[in-house]
């Protein structure tokens, strides 16, 4: 299970990689690396988690081929290169990472893309977090607004309180790449759930019509597929204040996997899941019967949407009743609609109509 | 001069003007690039045919000046080291439309189209006015001819003026052209530097410097000393002949039998073919041709075409003989092709001799391959007729559409739908030698459709693309073999060495991981050109990368038939075929190599790039194919019989009372409709 490590235990952790290659080099073997298979047929749901994780399938990379040789070798490099930051507490961004490789000959990365799965390679055999690696992503976290207190500490290892309705501005409180305990603490709230959003306009939209205040909850917008930060800021939020999530996205199939990786965690990081999902959370809109039951301004679903959506009904985090009703229903009309197609019927009609009624439905 | 005589030679004056102002087009002066390039072709192609005859290599300068930009006002200087030309001669060379005795043989000829040197002279004069100026020196005179050329157009007769002699100093011979014509010089696809650089290509023995208007130097080296072969006229075969030309042939004998008369007139007519052409024309054999009817000649004309029939057949007639063509010849074309452009991948291809309606002919092809040329353009196609490059219509000529009739897909270049001209980094050479060339029309940049002719391309063709596929297989294969080398040579010590001291641990040893890696025995094989030595030097290495001892033979292909010979071979081995070597090798212990050197004498740069490797034994090895045995035994039973003494001509002579039926060689022909397969050994290539 991930949690955080101390510096001696993800050494440990990063040495018994390095162990396995030595070890099979000394045997007479080709070097190898064993990692969980990362695809939807080797998730399974963890009912003590409540979270979906990866099962039981391994893959085994060994050096008989070029491209996996490389891999373990920049694996090594990677290792190599984490320790001297530990050593030196010094942290990189993946970006970063990327370059430095540049000065590792044959163990150079070819792409950034490359690089980040090695990390997340790494997280997933030792079972540290790449915090513990001290990699952060340069991807920014999302940004929030409603009536809560938290206060966090800034580069000068100050701790800062914020209310992130009465500090802010417009564009909210923007959540930080590392949101764990030594970076944030949460203080006091006057808030009743946390509405997550897909979109920067919606967002907009509903701080401008002061849905928060009227609503008494705290707005999270996501930025489309969320952030590490953004879900586990959102998980912590959930657990510590005890508050439900509701998730307000489109109407399509790339939502419903938004929200999957919300809900029940995602493919690529399921070895986190429990640290980044909040099964807690609950699907508002737009469903599909909404696009029929408003009326809604739609288009017709691609043919990659239609292949999404199949691809959806045979994944294990969409197995429940309800979610087959909605994509199958999805598939039948052969529509989708955006968030924001709820202005059809003017600027104020989701924060006086839609939203309430949808909320009510789920009894908040 | 009476007035009435004036306008008469001002109409003759303007008629020849007009007749060349009107037939620009198929004369080669159409445009001003055009006008251009057919000044070049001519003064080449004259200083070619002049060297061939004179049997001297030779060494040609073509030099373009811009004289006035405005204007588009050229001078264009050609000279060569050819014969010269005898004072008495040059205005007939230069002055005469249509001068020269080469109309009229049955022979491959380059001089089969334009109208000469004369049109170029002619071209000059109405462009700019000037005459031309010629300087010739032949051997046995000590100072050259300087004479000025311009030309009379209503006598047909060259006007000369500013004779001189000059001093050449250590020049013993040659020809000096320097003209003035409206003229533009362009690049190009179609432009004198095109038109020179693919002479070069099917005259590997001939020296080209070209120096364009910007002064630039543009150098075609000789890449043999071996001039074409001397062709030989051949009298008419009797498919090939025309009503008129059989009338005047006719007409014009003096023999006093018809039968002597077929058998000294035409080739590939016999003893017995006389007699039988005779009896179904129903002519006596006693008559004179001379005194034939036009019914009668009418009639023999049906019995040549197989109109009549002898007991249910045409009169059998030998094939004419095919010593009046000179192809370039495999090596040549290759040698040819390498110099103009830089690539490894050559291959060519010489048909045997073929005929189509009486005319031998024969067609070769070349293709080289590799990562100078545009790898997503079409093709580029090197057309020539005769050795003479063809530079326009492409897309209306036969050569080209016997390129695009093949599925080139299936040997690595793309081709959308499997027609038309592919597209990737290669060019394509196709020649025809021919006595009897036929265009599409008198611009004679096109060859017209002829079945026998696309026939014997396409197989050229396909026999070529087999080659390319098997070297685009083999390059594959190298790649993977590389891969390999790279994985075991950089990336595992890499490992090694990095989770050791990351580890704090002594590196470990690599070999029984290497062996479990690549779990194959490798051959990996150089051949390289060694400049100081001047021999090809070739490395095969053979590497035991599995847990078992193994043994093997390994052969391999080598250019003997070429003239080459093998030295420094301390491996020993012995020969296994015509151009086939092999090693027994001592048997190969796990994680250990061989090697085998050897270096190749007698080839220049460029000859032999690439070793096939061939390998007995059990165990597959990367790097090299196994030996296919029947290949081995084809390559044995055609060295016996290419070495056996050639089978005698089984020509009947009954004709016994007149005299003996002259020598004439009748070389074997494969005939176009028999089977005339032609392999070559290895895929197209040596």
């Amino acid at each position: 299970m991930a949690e955080r490590k101390s510096i001696e235990e993800t050494k440990v952790a990063l040495h018994d990689v390095v162990r396995e290659m030595y070890d099979r080099i000394v045997k007479g073997d080709p070097p190898t690396m064993t990692l969980p298979v990362r695809t939807k047929n080797n998730i399974g749901f963890d009912p003590k988690l409540g979270v979906y994780k990866y099962g039981k399938k391994r893959t085994i990379r060994d050096a008989t081929s070029l491209g996996s040789a490389k891999q373990l070798l920049r694996a090594l490099h990677v290792i190599e290169f984490i320790e001297s930051m530990i050593d030196d507490g010094k942290s990189s961004t993946l970006r970063e990472m990327y370059y430095i490789s540049e000065g590792w000959g044959l163990g150079k990365f070819q792409s950034q893309n490359e690089s980040n799965n090695l990390a997340e390679d790494l997280e997933i055999v030792t079972r540290c977090l790449r915090e513990d690696f001290k990699l952060r992503p340069e991807e920014d976290g999302a940004r929030m607004i409603g009536n809560l207190t938290l206060r966090e500490r800034n580069r000068r290892g100050e701790w800062m309180r914020i209310n992130a309705r009465d500090d802010v501005g417009d564009s909210g409180y923007g959540v930080p790449y590392n949101v764990e305990a030594e970076k944030i603490e949460f203080l006091e709230h006057d808030i009743k759930f946390i509405m997550a959003i897909e979109t920067g306009g919606m967002f907009d939209r509903l701080v401008e019509n002061g849905f928060d205040e009227d609503f008494n909850c705290a707005l999270l917008h996501l930025k489309g597929q969320p952030a590490r930060s953004t879900r586990r800021i959102m998980k912590r939020m959930s657990e510590e204040w005890d508050l439900p999530v509701v998730v307000f996205l489109d109407g399509d199939p790339w939502s419903f996997r938004i929200f999957a990786s919300i809900a029940y965690g995602a493919i690529k990081t399921a070895h986190i899941s429990e640290y980044l999902a909040t099964p807690t959370s609950t699907y508002l809109g737009i469903t599909a019967d909404d696009i029929l039951a408003y009326d809604l301004p739609s288009d017709d679903l691609s043919k990659k949407d239609i292949e999404a959506l199949n691809a959806e009904l045979s994944d294990p985090r969409f197995a429940d009743g309800w979610w087959q009703e909605q994509i199958n229903m999805m598939l039948e009309v052969g529509k989708k609609a955006e968030q924001q197609s709820l202005a059809k019927y003017g600027l104020d009609f989701v924060t006086e109509t839609y939203l309430p009624e949808k909320l009510q439905q789920l009894g908040l | 001069m009476s007035i009435a005589e004036k306008m008469a030679a001002n109409q003759k004056q303007v008629a020849i003007s007009e007749f060349f102002e009107k037939n620009k087009h198929f004369l080669g002066f159409d445009t001003l690039n055009r006008a251009l390039i057919t000044a070049v072709k001519e003064a080449v192609d004259n200083a070619l045919d002049a060297c061939e005859e004179a049997r001297i290599l030779p060494d040609i300068v073509v030099k373009i000046t811009k004289l006035d930009n405005k204007k588009d006002i050229l001078q264009l200087e050609v000279e060569d080291n050819g014969p010269g030309i005898p004072r008495a001669s040059i205005e007939k060379v230069f002055g005469q439309l249509l001068f020269g005795s080469r109309f009229h043989a049955i022979r491959q000829s380059r001089g089969q189209q334009g109208i000469g040197i004369t049109g170029v002279v002619m071209y000059a004069q109405l462009t700019t006015g000037d005459p031309t100026h010629v300087e010739s020196k032949i051997a046995k005179e000590a100072t050259a001819v300087s004479v000025d050329i311009g030309l009379d157009t209503r006598k047909n007769k060259a006007i000369k003026s500013n004779q001189d002699r000059i001093d050449w100093g250590e020049k013993a011979h040659g020809l000096k052209v320097k003209t003035k014509m409206k003229a533009k010089y362009q690049r190009g696809r179609q432009s004198v530097w095109q038109y020179l650089r693919m002479t070069s290509i099917v005259n590997p023995h001939a020296d080209i410097l070209f120096i364009d208007p910007d002064g630039e130097k543009h150098h075609w080296q000789r890449v043999t000393e071996r001039l074409p072969g001397r062709v030989e006229a051949i009298k008419p075969h009797p498919n090939g002949i025309e009503l008129g030309q059989l009338q005047r042939l006719c007409s014009e004998s003096r023999e006093s039998r018809m039968t002597t008369f077929l058998r000294r007139t035409f080739s590939g007519v016999s003893g017995r073919a006389a007699k039988e052409l005779c009896e179904v024309a129903e002519l006596e054999e006693k008559l004179k041709p001379k005194s034939l009817s036009p019914q009668k000649v009418r009639a023999l004309l049906e019995a040549f075409q197989g109109e009549r029939l002898l007991k249910g057949k045409p009169v059998k007639l030998l094939n004419p003989p095919t010593s009046c063509l000179s192809p370039i010849e495999e090596l040549l074309i290759k040698k040819g092709l390498s110099k103009t452009i830089d690539s490894k991948f050559v291959t060519t291809m010489t048909r045997v001799p073929s005929v189509t309606q009486g005319n031998p002919f024969q067609v070769e092809v070349g293709l080289i391959f590799g990562e100078g040329m545009a790898a997503d353009k079409p093709v580029e196609i090197l057309r020539f007729a005769n050795r003479v490059p063809l530079m326009y219509q492409q897309g209306g000529c036969l050569l080209t559409k016997a390129i695009e009739s093949v599925d080139w897909r299936q040997y690595g270049l793309d081709q959308a739908g499997g027609r038309g001209v592919p597209k990737g980094p290669a060019a394509i050479l196709v020649h025809l030698a021919s006595t009897n060339v036929q265009f599409t029309s008198e611009a004679k940049e096109a060859l017209s459709d002829n079945e026998n002719v696309m026939e014997e391309a396409r197989k050229a063709m396909l026999e070529m693309g087999r080659g390319l596929r098997k070297h685009l297989e083999k390059q594959k294969k190298m790649g993977k073999t590389k891969e390999k080398f790279e994985l075991i040579n950089d990336i595992i010590p890499a490992i090694a060495e990095k989770s050791a001291s990351l580890l704090d641990l002594p590196v470990p040893d690599l070999a029984a991981s290497i062996t479990k890696i690549m779990s194959a025995v490798i051959a990996e094989t150089t051949t390289t050109w060694n400049k100081e030595t001047k021999q090809t030097d070739v490395h095969i290495i053979l590497y035991n990368y599995t847990s078992r001892a193994r043994s093997y033979t390994m052969l391999v292909n080598w250019p003997e038939r070429q003239g080459a010979a093998m030295v420094g071979n301390e491996l020993g081995g012995r020969k296994e075929a015509l151009g086939v070597w092999a090693w027994k090798l001592e048997t190969l212990q796990p994680g250990s190599q061989t090697v085998i050197t050897y270096s190749l004498e007698g080839l220049e740069k460029g000859d032999w790039n690439e070793t096939d490797v061939f390998y007995r034994g059990s165990q597959e090895v990367i790097g090299a194919t196994k030996m296919d045995e029947k290949l081995l035994d084809e390559i044995r039973r055609q060295e016996q019989a290419a070495a056996a003494p050639p089978p005698e001509e089984d020509i009947e002579d009954t004709d016994g009372e007149d005299e003996t039926v002259e020598a004439v060689p009748q070389s074997e022909v494969a005939h176009p409709t028999g089977d005339t397969k032609q392999t070559t050994l290895f895929g197209g290539d040596y």
